[in-house]
């Protein structure tokens, strides 16, 4: 039998929230909604939903607390709705533990988006077992992992250790913000600092092989202050 | 009671101010003047030479750190009375009448008052040149929040009342409307809660350099990627619409707060897609000239009326409150928007026209610290 996918919308604001539930269902996904803190949390307990929509700025609680709490035992994917100028707050929710975050004013389009990747995501860590990655695919950009090869349109992109390395943490994590000082920690060790210069020029470098205009990113996508995305598999 | 307090009273001028700190700070510089000259008096070959210059610095110092001429004068004063006392002989008493004493400690009081005279001048004009500038800058930022007051209160209603009204006509008449016709005012209604957003965007940008006392708060960035993450943020808003985007060979660093930034290319992407009618693709072009990096947005429309080039960043366009045929007005106010923000980074933007429509160009100073810097990581990372 074919289950529904559900999803619990925490948001206080009621027009917003409508809205969000409308599309949800629209397609096709079976909707919860909680306005405080208080209830999504006592839902999310009890009804184990498959994904969470959460507003950080909630009347009762800390949307930080919400995650918290949830990620002490539970790994479902938590998408965070946050408001724009809050580059702090979005890095916050992420490094606590938030899977994604969407921005404020956003369509419905990149709200399916997001829910779709986070949710790729999550059944992958079922399977995330198996040690052979497979192959990133996305337009005409192949990524594999096995043979640290990366070919544009039939045509073998040379990296250097470092750059490959980012584009194969991010291409491992697709759809998905990853941030800076993840990167950081993953290529260069805990010890490397909080500057990320050497992060963003070896960026720029990547885009110039990889992208026809760097300035207009097919593949990689900046999020300003946050960190960067890459473009969804499509395998 | 409270009241006479807040009150300045006549102690509280240049010459006489009565404060216990100073005094403190006073006698704490004496002191510490004096230990050390017994130090030098125990050791020193010549004591006197290193203690005389020992104290001069002492009235040097009590007179920056204390408001007004009494406590460095007083301490000059104290000075010579302490090596009369203790260095001098006979050590132990208070005896100018040796002879060639006079001359000697009266000197000293002269040089040490002389000191303290000029480093209590200097002070003064440091304070005076520090508030002229903090006066000027808040001038200026005073200047733009009454610009921006005066667009938001003018403009922010005319969208409203849009989307009030076809939100209304669509709720009470949605039976009999034809599902064009309702297309249409929802895609009215699409439209002006864009141009709020926009406003509400920039009034952001405002009160993010109002928050930061100094300037703006800055820190290296590669310029390709604000210059994407503003194209794709523009085209989000804008789908369809067409620009050309061209970024330096190499990544060029400079200092800036993104967002703000960000806002600047939008707002005046925005400008020429809805007022320049231009029949070109937009083309935004950043490259480097000495030890600025430039920013060039041109349009291919109307161009910008010869007398307005230099006014345009000032936010006359919706001061003069005259009626304007393209749409809404205030946009102006994103474009003075862009001038406090790139002038508040060290850059200039000006406007100009070329032979097929206009152009606005801004600039940053390039970071070449960090670029520097730069090279050397990657050689090491590879």
């Amino acid at each position: 039998m074919y289950h529904k996918i559900s999803i619990l919308v925490i948001e206080d604001e009621k027009s917003i929230c409508d809205f969000i539930s409308r599309t949800l269902e629209l397609n096709d996904y079976k909707v919860m909604t909680a306005n405080t803190g208080k209830d999504g949390l006592a839902i999310i307990t009890s009804q184990l939903p498959d994904l969470v929509l959460l507003d950080l700025g909630l009347p009762d609680m800390d949307g930080m607390d919400i995650i918290r709490q949830t990620r002490e035992w539970s790994s479902m994917p938590i998408i965070v709705i946050s408001a724009r100028t809050q580059e702090k707050e979005k890095v916050n929710a992420l490094d606590v533990g938030a899977d994604d975050y969407i921005t404020k004013p956003f369509g419905t389009s990149e709200l399916m988006a997001r829910i779709r990747t986070a949710m790729r995501h999550s059944n992958k860590i079922g399977s995330n077992n198996q040690l052979i990655t497979k192959e990133y695919r996305a337009k005409d950009l192949r990524v594999d992992f096995d043979k640290r090869r990366i070919t544009l349109d039939g045509n073998e992109v040379h990296l250097t250790r470092v750059e490959y390395k980012i584009v194969s943490i991010l291409a491992q994590n697709s759809g998905r913000v990853i941030t800076y000082d993840a990167l950081i920690n993953e290529i260069w060790g805990p010890y490397a600092g909080d500057n990320n210069r050497i992060l963003r020029v070896n960026m720029a470098n990547i885009r110039r092989k990889l992208e026809k205009n760097p300035a207009e990113p097919e593949y990689i996508f900046t999020e300003l202050g946050v960190g960067y995305r890459m473009l969804e598999d499509e395998g | 009671m409270k009241n006479q307090k807040d009150k300045p009273s006549i102690f509280d001028q240049k010459f006489i101010v009565v404060g216990k700190k100073d005094f403190v700070i006073t006698f704490c510089i004496f002191a510490v003047a004096t230990f050390i000259s017994f130090f030098f008096n125990k050791k020193a070959s010549d004591p006197t030479l290193n203690i005389a210059m020992l104290y001069t610095v002492g009235a040097f110092l009590a007179a920056r750190y204390t408001e007004g001429y009494l406590y460095g004068i007083l301490y000059a004063v104290f000075a010579v009375l302490s090596v009369n006392f203790f260095f001098t002989y006979p050590v132990g008493t208070l005896n100018f009448s040796i002879e060639g004493y006079q001359v000697t400690f009266l000197g000293m009081l002269v040089i040490s008052i002389f000191t303290t005279i000029m480093s209590t001048v200097i002070k003064t004009q440091q304070e005076i040149l520090s508030r002229q500038e903090k006066e000027l800058m808040e001038a200026e930022k005073e200047k733009m929040r009454a610009n921006l007051l005066r667009a938001v209160s003018h403009d922010i209603r005319t969208p409203l009342t849009g989307i009030i009204g076809n939100s209304e006509s669509i709720l009470e008449n949605s039976s009999s409307m034809e599902e064009e016709e309702q297309r249409e005012l929802v895609k009215n209604i699409d439209t002006d809660a864009k141009w709020l957003l926009n406003m509400v965007e920039n009034l952001l940008s405002v009160t993010r350099i109002d928050d930061s006392n100094t300037s703006v708060n800055k820190t290296p960035e590669v310029v390709d990627e604000v210059v994407s993450a503003s194209i794709a943020h523009f085209k989000k808003r804008y789908p369809g619409t067409e620009v050309k985007v061209k970024v330096p060979e190499e990544p060029v660093i400079a200092d800036m707060d993104a967002l703000l930034i960000e806002q600047v290319i939008i707002n005046i992407l925005h400008n020429a897609k809805v007022h320049a009618f231009s029949e070109k693709p937009l083309e935004l072009n950043v490259f480097t000239m000495g030890d600025d990096v430039i920013f060039s947005i041109r349009d291919y429309g109307k161009g910008i009326d010869s007398d307005r080039l230099e006014s345009i960043f000032d936010g006359e366009a919706y001061s003069r409150n005259e009626p304007s045929s393209d749409g809404y007005k205030g946009m102006g106010i994103g474009l003075s928007i862009c001038k406090t923000i790139v002038t508040a980074h060290g850059g200039q933007i000006s406007a100009m026209n070329h032979d097929q429509g206009a152009e606005i160009r801004f600039t940053l100073p390039i970071d070449n610290e960090e670029m520097d810097y730069v090279s050397q990581d990657i050689d090491f990372g590879n």
